[in-house]
């Protein structure tokens, strides 16, 4: 049992633990380029990126909250308020001001939400549905249900379509916010005590952490990787939409919940946040290439997160496949 | 000896988890209508075997008979139909339901059966049992309106409802006060009285001497002593047989006493109580205090601490700070090591390193930024003092065995800056002896390098070879203060009130 | 309810916000207080019910569906579109659809050990994407009898048919969850879950089972959606999960397990109809309503949340309730 192979497998790819998933998304990434026609063009690719991008910015923000111990269902709509509250105050402040002021929305909104877990004790289940509501319901009632087009201007539609030299600006923004999450959580104070909450809020309290404030902090920063999604979506679209990204919360759920992370919290890193991000951009865009309906996009998704979640907890019964089929 | 009266015979048990070898070749005998007990320290395979006798753990090698049948249980449904019923450390009863659906739980539980009521036991029976135990509740009583005593004691009577054979009790007194534990002793002799044989499992010798008839030891997944009749082998022989090795002398406690440090003032340890109690702690000094379960000593502690709420005035070296405000305790200098160690102490799926170094992430930081290099030069020292094993400070602290777990609280509390005084809440419940050498030198250390030192325990022996000064804690009022060359005598009258009388 | 500390007072808050709420917009609304609005109160709140006592399943024994809406709004569709194939009591086939769903996240939680959100999660959006693949590209399904209307609307004995149907089945619901063997074992489950397993209980079916009863109510939810609609609308049911979640709390069912009660869920979803219908009388936006719900959704996290702390302070012993989750 353990003499020593001549090959021995590096441990990632070693059967006796799940891979990780950068290697299932790599496998996958190779699996599109072969099967999935136009998948591997340079244009194609760069379209991945992009819409992988948002995703990736606000997934960072989830990832936080996951990491907490909690869990977000607020995000789509406070973008959604952000879009519809940036165009109402267009007129007066200009963009650069406009968009800062969607932005804070967000952020303010995560306060509520890390307000009301961490201090008042409530389940963030509850709390991020209930806020989940309420600023949907805001952003409707603002607009009376209805977009409200943004007067176009070159600094409005850089966030989502300028480009510093050459690369598009959401890539950078999610490369950015990669790292800025990889820093927060591998050398910042807060986000060693986000580890330390979410893997044991009591007795993160009995060893002297304030948790409610640890708690407010984190989901305050997982408002602001928010914000600067929903910058750029509202950008994008131009328009302060009511409904602007309804599935925005259980997507960047699905990417955290495939890249690994438990929900349990405690435990998690940016890689697996980026991994999770990249294989739901690819089923998505695969399923557009392959010419399947939209409605595919879901069900690939729903499906991914049950395999990976699933895998990661028993990869047992693959190993027991693996090895009857090397048989 | 006659064959008939062996109520259960597992001869050879072996079981590894792992690389873990948790039971080598055990072998343990139960006779109808004693009580036995099952001694090892943590580690020596005891709840391993409980696990198997009661069928939530399915053996390597072995053999179990049953009143002389070969018997493999698949479950513990298994094993309770065949008669050997768990009364277990946690409670396994229901809060929210009834007494009397508590009491038919067997039956609810298992599969079949459409309405509810048709599963219920009859009424007089329950009250039967009930009375038995000696136990006087309404049967529609909400369980979670008990006290934890009463609740266990609906557990014993729960037992009854099934065709007993044997009764495995794993450290049943732990959450009970005096008059319970006597209460369920009584009851556990009756049951033997009538032919059922038991399996006693606890930590306390007195207990042990009190109500076993016959001792097994285990030591490393062995049997070392084999069903000895309890009168045979002094406390001394048992604990050699446990450790396999002679128990060190108590060593020197010696104790210069200098300036208080913590100081708390008017504690009631009970809403409604007109106890109002005072506690100093020197530097330098390690304070026992003594207290049965439910006595109000933890609450005491976790008050001076910090760590609960409740009136009454806190220092620490002249500094007040609000009760229940732990975040300002640590920052004054206040370690604390919780008596629940997973659910208020561990961060499980943090690195060992990291349970350490929570405490000092004030000093390790600048700006916010933590610097890891310091952080492993400043944490693995203390980790490495504390003999971690395995020596893995990045290992994941779920992966740890009990004892080295609360290593890392210790390391936690010894990490804080500006450590003033430690309060310690059973400090090595579970501990295997190891471990507990270690964390009591930990702790000398600390009181000799002038650290005020508070340790509250149910554990007397663990309280004679560590404190300088007992205070003893009865009914939620501090009742005596000894010195600390007290006579364990003297510690045991006044726990258990018979001085006071 | 003989023990009114423990278990009777979070029942009665639902009866009790029902009431201040009719009161005050009795007094701020004029056409509130009239017959007809209760009657049209009455005839509205069954869709909501009948997912909030299958989602008062689910919480019972510790969990969360999410999925219910989705469900809901898939079981509905398949109901229109067998009606439309087999004739109008086809409509039913909503609901093993509903229970199908319900027994692969009873599976997935109970069996495969997921956590409920991510279970739920999966197959909220999975079966969100069936209902829009059944029907081609999302498009309603109409259903062609025309006695559909009658179910809903024709009031009999002051209830549409329908009503008295969702109101037998939460009648069901109770005596499942109070007189049957598989309600205790419910309780059981969501009180103390390793005791369960230790009698011998077999905890993963009846987990199963209670995410199955509650697949088994959204479906039934969704045939009612359809008739009420004349129609299987695949895209419906969003933001119905949480109302359902809304409406099952404030109804008094305990998040952390094992206390439930469906007429006290029955009246949560009232009280929830209420608030709508009363906002909606007022005049003001439609879309206030929805800040509304957000707020009643939060409001019954801190009933819930200062109930438990209340209860605590009353009762004479606090044991610490499992870890923390």
């Amino acid at each position: 049992m353990m003499t020593k192979r001549l090959f021995d497998l590096p441990s990632s790819l070693r059967l006796s633990r799940p891979p990780t998933v950068a290697v299932v998304c790599l496998g996958l990434f190779l699996m599109c380029c072969l099967l999935v026609p136009r998948f591997a063009s340079f244009g194609n690719l760069e379209n991945v990126l992009r819409v992988a991008a948002i995703l990736c910015i606000v997934a960072c923000g989830q990832a936080i909250v996951i990491i907490l111990g909690g869990i977000e269902f607020s995000f789509g709509a406070s973008a959604a308020l952000a879009s519809v509250v940036t165009v109402m105050v267009l007129p007066a402040t200009g963009p650069v001001a406009g968009l800062a002021v969607g932005g804070a929305t967000v952020i303010g909104i995560g306060m509520v939400n890390g307000w009301l877990v961490g201090r008042m004790g409530l389940p963030p289940v509850i709390v991020t549905l209930g806020t989940l509501m309420m600023a949907s319901g805001i952003a409707a009632w603002l607009v009376g249900g209805l977009p409200l087009d943004a007067p176009p201007s070159a600094a409005f539609s850089w966030p989502a379509r300028g480009r510093v030299l050459g690369i598009p600006v959401p890539i950078l923004a999610a490369l950015l916010a990669c790292g800025v999450l990889h820093v927060l959580l591998a050398y910042g104070r807060i986000g060693r005590l986000w580890y330390h909450v979410g893997a044991n809020p009591l007795a993160a309290r009995l060893a002297g952490i304030d948790v409610a404030r640890v708690t407010l902090l984190g989901y305050a920063a997982a408002g602001a990787f928010c914000a600067v999604g929903a910058i750029i979506l509202t950008s994008r679209v131009a328009s302060g939409q009511p409904a602007l990204a309804p599935n925005l919360p259980f997507e960047t759920i699905a990417a955290c919940a495939i890249g690994g992370l438990p929900l349990s919290g405690g435990r998690g890193h940016v890689l697996q946040v980026v991994s999770g991000v990249l294989t739901v951009a690819m089923l998505n865009n695969a399923v557009v290439l392959l010419n399947l309906p939209v409605a595919w996009q879901l069900v690939l998704l729903g499906l991914a997160v049950l395999v990976a979640v699933g895998l990661q907890k028993d990869w047992t019964v693959l190993k027991r496949l693996a090895r009857r089929a090397a048989r | 000896m006659p064959l008939s009266d062996e109520a259960l015979v597992a001869t050879g048990i072996a079981k590894t988890y792992g690389a873990t070898c948790a039971l080598r070749d055990a072998r343990l005998v139960l006779r109808q209508g004693r009580v036995h007990a099952l001694l090892g320290e943590n580690g020596a395979g005891k709840s391993t075997l409980v696990k198997i006798l009661v069928g939530a753990v399915t053996p390597d090698a072995g053999h179990v008979e049953l009143a002389g049948v070969p018997t493999t249980f698949g479950s513990v449904t298994q094993a309770l139909r065949s008669g050997i019923v768990p009364i277990h450390q946690h409670l396994s009863l229901f809060p929210e339901l009834s007494v009397h659906e508590n009491l038919s739980a067997f039956a609810l539980a298992g599969s079949g059966g459409f309405l509810a009521r048709k599963r219920l036991v009859d009424p007089p029976r329950a009250r039967a049992w009930l009375d038995e135990v000696g136990l006087n509740v309404d049967l529609t009583t909400p369980l979670a309106a008990l006290s934890l005593g009463e609740r266990q004691l609906v557990e014993v009577a729960r037992a009854l409802s099934l065709d007993c054979r044997v009764l495995v009790l794993d450290e049943p007194t732990a959450t009970l006060n005096a008059s319970e534990a006597d209460r369920l002793f009584t009851v556990v002799r009756r049951l033997c009285a009538t032919g059922t044989a038991a399996l006693f499992i606890s930590h306390r010798f007195d207990e042990i001497e009190a109500l076993a008839d016959d001792v097994t030891v285990l030591r490393d997944g062995r049997t070392v002593i084999d069903a000895a009749p309890i009168g045979r082998h002094s406390r001394e022989e048992l604990t050699h047989a446990m450790l396999g090795a002679g128990v060190e002398a108590p060593p020197e406690r010696r104790c210069v006493r200098t300036d208080p440090v913590l100081v708390g003032r008017g504690f009631a340890a009970r809403r409604d109580a007109r106890s109002d109690i005072s506690v100093t702690v020197h530097a330098g000094e390690v304070v026992g205090l003594a207290g049965l379960i439910g006595s109000g000593a933890l609450a005491l502690a976790a008050w001076l601490a910090g760590a609960q709420s409740g009136a009454g005035g806190l220092s620490v070296a002249g500094q007040a700070f609000a009760s229940g405000d732990r975040k300002r305790a640590a920052a004054l200098g206040i370690a604390y090591v919780p008596a629940d160690r997973h659910v208020e102490g561990l961060f499980a799926p943090l690195s060992a390193r990291r349970n350490v170094s929570v405490s000092a992430l004030g000093t390790l930081a600048r700006l916010g930024w933590l610097r890891r290099s310091e952080e492993a030069e400043r944490i693995d020292p203390l980790i490495r003092r504390l003999k971690l094993h395995p020596s893995q400070p990045d290992a994941e602290a779920a992966t740890f065995s009990g004892g080295n777990q609360q290593k890392l609280l210790i390391g936690r509390g010894l990490a804080l800056p500006g450590l003033k005084a430690m309060v310690l809440l059973e400090p090595t419940r579970g501990v295997d002896l190891a471990a507990r050498g270690i964390i009591h030198d930990a702790i000398r250390e600390a009181a000799a390098a002038g650290v005020a030192v508070l340790v509250a325990t149910s554990d007397l022996d663990e309280l004679m070879v560590l404190a300088h000064r007992y205070l003893v804690m009865r009914d939620h009022l501090l009742a005596a203060e000894l010195p600390g060359d007290a006579p364990r005598a003297a510690l045991l009258s006044a726990l258990s009130g018979s001085l006071a009388a | 309810m003989r023990h009114l500390t423990e278990g009777g007072a979070r029942f009665l808050v639902a009866p009790a916000s029902i009431l201040a709420a009719v009161v005050l917009f009795g007094l701020a609304t004029p056409g509130f207080l009239t017959f007809d609005n209760a009657l049209s109160i009455a005839g509205q709140i069954w869709i909501l019910a009948l997912l909030a006592v299958g989602q008062m399943f689910a919480i019972t024994v510790r969990g969360f569906d999410i999925s219910v809406g989705a469900v809901a709004a898939l079981s509905g569709t398949v109901g229109a579109m067998a009606a439309n194939a087999f004739g109008l009591p086809a409509l039913l086939l909503a609901v093993p659809v509903g229970l199908a769903c319900g027994t692969v996240n009873g599976w997935l939680v109970g069996h495969a050990r997921f956590q409920p959100i991510i279970a739920t999660l999966g197959t909220l959006l999975a079966v969100k994407g069936l209902a829009l693949l059944v029907t081609g590209d999302g498009q309603a399904v109409p259903i062609e009898a025309a006695e559909t209307a009658g179910l809903a609307f024709d009031a009999v004995l002051g209830l549409p048919l329908l009503g008295w149907v969702a109101l037998a089945c939460i009648g069901g619901a109770h005596v499942v969850l109070r007189h049957l063997a598989l309600g205790r074992r419910l309780l059981m489950l969501g009180s103390n879950p390793e005791a369960l397993a230790l009698l011998g209980g077999a905890s993963w079916r009846i987990e199963m089972s209670a995410y199955q009863l509650c697949g088994a109510f959204a479906g039934l939810a969704g045939a009612l959606m359809a008739a009420r609609a004349g129609a299987g609308l695949p895209t419906e049911g969003a933001g119905m999960e949480l109302q359902s979640i809304a409406a099952a709390v404030i109804g008094g069912t305990a998040l952390a397990g094992a206390r439930a009660n469906a007429w006290a869920v029955l009246a949560g979803a009232a009280f929830v109809q209420v608030v709508l219908t009363g906002l909606n009388l007022s005049g003001v936006s439609p879309f206030f309503a929805q800040i509304a719900v957000g707020a009643v959704i939060i409001a019954s996290g801190l009933m819930d949340t200062g109930l438990r702390f209340l209860l605590s302070r009353f009762s004479r012993t606090c044991q610490p309730k499992g870890t923390f989750r």
